[in-house]
């Protein structure tokens, strides 16, 4: 070791040195802007193929705003699954899905008149 | 302490801004979010890359950190009360390097073992004198003790503030400063005991 860390300011200077940020790799921030699109698919799907099932007159029960609570939590049970799966692609980890505020948002935004 | 003042906290981005009404659009959040993505990318990825010790899984640790914190986002947003953000995707990074670590039941220390220090394409003797002092510094660092080596890799790696850090790692401001003071009078001994041995 040379004569440079005998002063503290040094040992920072050599710090700065040693421990340089490190540019991420050019295809990660596709990969991750990628899986993130696919988590609001995944939930934008999982609504609407649930909404195609539902007859006209549930479709407009629902805009009543006294119903929204029993089919937000109808699609926080069985959305999340679901909404999760894509939260998984290209991870090594599998993690606890999610998407339940995706879920929800989406759909009181189709419900609002 | 050279590196970064007390107080430089950077400047919040729009991405670091909580909404002020609280009722924040999705479409809002997204663009938001996408914004401290793309301004925090290389911290999280250089704080990730310097806990495993590997590109691939800094990557993998990288993404996860990104994903989970997309899934808080508003929330952080909405109790940071305009505070930088960077503290907060930085401890979850923290969490999952804890984990990971945890998780393969491997010791923290080994990870710095792989990083290499920036090389010079044409070395002359005092650059590979540089050289070597930095191999000296990143081995010595790996026998700090955890707390210890995270804070000067957020400090300076990252440049993050006595603050910013002690948001990260949830400790006050003053036992921030205590600590980051300890690892570097730590580190400063262990490379003069080090020279001694020489």
């Amino acid at each position: 070791m040379s004569e440079a860390t005998s002063d503290g300011r040094d040992l920072e200077r050599l710090l700065t040195d040693a421990l340089r940020p490190i540019e991420p790799p050019e295809d990660l921030s596709s990969r991750v802007e990628s899986t993130l699109s696919s988590i609001a698919a995944q939930a934008a799907a999982e609504l609407s193929q649930w909404a195609d099932e539902l007859s006209e007159s549930e479709l407009q029960a629902l805009r009543d705003p006294r119903n929204w609570v029993r089919p937000v939590a109808a699609i926080a049970a069985g959305g999340a699954a679901a909404a999760g799966a894509a939260v998984v692609v290209g991870l090594r980890r599998r993690r606890k899905p999610s998407g339940l505020r995706a879920a929800a948002e989406q759909l009181l935004d189709e419900i609002r008149p | 302490m050279t590196g970064v003042a007390e107080d430089s906290t950077p400047e919040a981005s729009a991405g670091d801004r909580s909404a002020s009404d609280g009722n924040a659009s999705k479409a809002e959040l997204d663009r938001a979010f996408e914004e401290l993505y793309r301004t925090h990318l290389r911290d999280v990825y250089s704080y990730a890359y310097y806990r495993v010790g590997n590109h691939h899984d800094a990557e993998d640790l990288t993404e996860q950190a990104f994903l989970q914190a997309y899934r808080h986002f508003e929330r952080a947003r909405r109790e940071s009360r305009g505070r930088p953000l960077r503290p907060w995707l930085i401890r979850i990074a923290h969490n999952l390097a804890s984990n990971y670590h945890r998780d393969r039941a491997r010791r923290p220390e080994a990870a710095l073992d792989a990083v290499e220090p920036p090389s010079h394409p044409h070395a002359t003797e005092r650059v590979v004198q540089g050289r070597e002092d930095l191999r000296v510094v990143i081995d010595r660092l790996d026998d700090l003790p955890d707390d210890r080596r995270e804070a000067l890799i957020m400090r300076f790696a990252l440049g993050m503030s006595n603050r910013e850090i002690a948001r990260a790692l949830g400790r006050t401001g003053g036992a921030t400063k205590v600590l980051i003071h300890r690892a570097i009078k730590q580190l400063e001994e262990m490379i003069a005991e080090d020279g001694g041995d020489e």
